[in-house]
């Protein structure tokens, strides 16, 4: 089947750090980058720019893995692979705040909650949107949509979870 | 084709669902001591009362119905008949298979020490059970001594201490979590514990538990001489694989069962998985058992996908990595936490209540310690199992992030370079 990715273009990346703030306001309670208070750290970006041993900016953000390895070493079964969407869906009230994740994603893209850090944030490709909020607010093209082929994994938890796949 | 899983925790459980998307048709039979489909990770916020029974299920309710998985909870495997194909289960029953997973686990291990098997109050920390007991017996005492100071141990003293006992940790090491954390990331526990009250004891070990007339626990002798009044002890003295049902057969076993990176076993058609096997662990790049969760539903999912007949090898079987979190201080280590010899180069940074170390040699990352803030620490994990290399200046060891290593596959995953960390 095919799913949604961020497909990143670093060359086109100006900086701007936009897709970041559109993070920060999408996650906060307002979802207002006006209103969008900084100093609050349960409004927290899930993605990052950072810079390269070149020192050029790198947008980063969850690759929703064809075989997660946060899902598989997650072990309350907060993570899971939505078998719908191919997304990797985290349960807040689930979670235990073990850290398995964060030790796990090779990437560095499931982080714990910084304010009280008793749960893990990742990206949730703004499950109520169509577009992440972070695509629509770069304004250079770094960051957008592709539609990519999902194997017919057998995706660890990916069928645990979500039972056979046909 | 008929399956039979030996054991419902993440190595069987991963397994089955394995199968059943390479096999529509088979039939999977999953046998398990438990009832109830529990995380055993989670058993220490259960003690605590954090975190109800019923909510450490890891698997949706209706995994066993879409998958179409017999399960016969409630009776283990006594005896293996590989010859007939067959597993005897302790209730009398038979099960034929034409593919076997052992997936049973491992069990606590209870120290040789006097009176160990007597006393009425004495638990390891293992399986739900453990925890009712434990709950049970902390109900009537005040005090409780924990006999390892390694995680199992450490999580099952902060549980008692959050249930208002008084807590002692006895460890022989000199530092509590000495296989996961150098002395200075214990020290930070060790003093975090101590704040709460709890009584950290290294470098000693229990000679001998004392026991009334009724054979009720009534403290702990230590080596030193010294004598701990208690009501309730804890074995986290290690866990030993669930192999003893193979007595007599040519399935080959070290300290697991052996398997190779298919998760065969050396007899044909059976096959093992999670912390009952032991296999070629990356970093050490030796046999070892793996006692990882993570690695659990990876090999389980290795052994399905091979049972139902599609090859497909085992990767990244890398066991040094630890994540841990008490009192609010979170931790993630991997690999050495201590620089063996001098070849090794160690790099340390303190900053803002955390402790961040680096072991590197030639180039390559060798182990790592993150305490405090661990975000983006799956980073240096992956550069350790994928032994790559660091490729930056040292100032800059303590900000690594996948901005220096970031390479995009068509599909838009990320990938280390040419191979794909997980092989496809």
């Amino acid at each position: 089947m095919m799913m949604k990715r961020i497909f990143i273009k670093p060359e086109l990346c100006e900086g701007c750090k936009n897709c970041q703030v559109a993070c920060l306001a999408e996650h906060s309670p307002s979802r207002s980058v006006w209103f969008v208070n900084l100093s609050d750290q349960s409004s927290q970006p899930r993605n990052y720019v950072e810079l390269n041993n070149e020192g050029r900016p790198v947008p980063l953000s969850c690759r929703q893995c064809d075989e997660p390895e946060c899902v598989s070493a997650c072990v309350s079964g907060a993570l899971q692979r939505d078998p719908a969407t191919c997304l990797v869906v985290h349960n807040q009230k689930q979670c235990a705040g073990c850290w398995m994740c964060v030790m796990s994603c090779p990437y560095g893209m499931i982080l714990p909650d910084a304010r009280e850090s008793k749960i893990a944030v990742k990206c949730d490709f703004c499950a109520d949107r169509g577009t992440p909020r972070c695509v629509e607010a770069c304004p250079t093209g770094a960051i957008s949509l592709i539609e990519a082929p999902s194997p017919d994994t057998d995706g660890e938890y990916y069928v645990l979870t979500g039972g056979e796949q046909q | 084709m008929k399956y039979l899983i030996l054991g419902a925790s993440a190595a069987g459980l991963s397994a089955a669902g394995a199968i059943r998307r390479h096999d529509p048709r088979g039939e999977i039979t999953v046998l398990s001591r438990d009832s109830q489909i529990y995380s055993r990770c989670l058993l220490p916020d259960v003690l605590a009362g954090k975190r109800g029974a019923a909510s450490t299920c890891f698997i949706t309710e209706d995994f066993m119905q879409k998958n179409r998985l017999n399960w016969a909870a409630g009776s283990i495997a006594a005896r293996l008949l590989p010859e007939e194909k067959a597993v005897v289960a302790d209730n009398g029953d038979k099960l034929y298979y034409d593919k076997l997973l052992i997936a049973t686990g491992a069990s606590s291990i209870l120290p040789p020490v006097e009176n160990i098997r007597r006393g009425r109050q004495i638990y390891g920390l293992r399986n739900l059970d453990d925890v009712s007991a434990i709950a049970g017996a902390a109900e009537n005492c005040l005090q409780a001594v924990i006999m390892g100071g390694g995680l199992v141990g450490v999580d099952a003293a902060a549980a008692l201490n959050e249930k208002g006992l008084s807590v002692t940790v006895v460890e022989v090491a000199d530092r509590i979590l000495s296989l996961q954390l150098d002395q200075k990331a214990a020290g930070r526990y060790e003093a975090l514990f101590r704040d709460r009250g709890i009584e950290i004891i290294t470098g000693e070990m229990v000679s001998k538990i004392v026991l009334d007339k009724k054979e009720n626990v009534a403290g702990v002798q230590l080596k030193g001489g010294r004598l701990i009044p208690c009501g309730l002890v804890v074995a986290a003295t290690g866990v030993k694989p669930d192999i003893s049902f193979l007595e007599g057969t040519a399935v080959e076993v070290g300290r697991g069962i052996r398997v190779n990176e298919y998760q065969e076993t050396s007899y044909p058609d059976i096959y093992a998985a999670g912390d009952v096997c032991e296999s070629m662990e990356t970093f050490t790049g030796k046999i070892t058992t793996t006692p990882i969760w993570s690695l659990a539903v990876m090999q389980g999912k290795i052994a399905g996908t091979n049972m139902a007949g599609v090859r497909r090898k085992a990767a990244g079987n890398f066991a040094y990595k630890n994540s841990m979190t008490f009192f609010g201080l979170a931790a993630v280590s991997f690999g050495l936490p201590e620089a063996p010899d001098s070849s090794y180069e160690t790099y340390i940074l303190e900053r803002a209540g955390s402790y961040e170390k680096i072991i590197i040699k030639d180039g390559r990352l060798k182990g790592a310690i993150l305490q405090g803030d661990i975000s983006r620490a799956g980073v240096l994990g992956a550069l350790i199992r994928e032994d790559y290399p660091v490729k930056v200046a040292p100032d800059k060891l303590f900000d690594l992030n996948y901005a220096c290593f970031f390479r995009e596959l068509e599909n838009g995953e990320f990938t280390y370079q040419d191979e794909a960390l997980t092989s496809k």
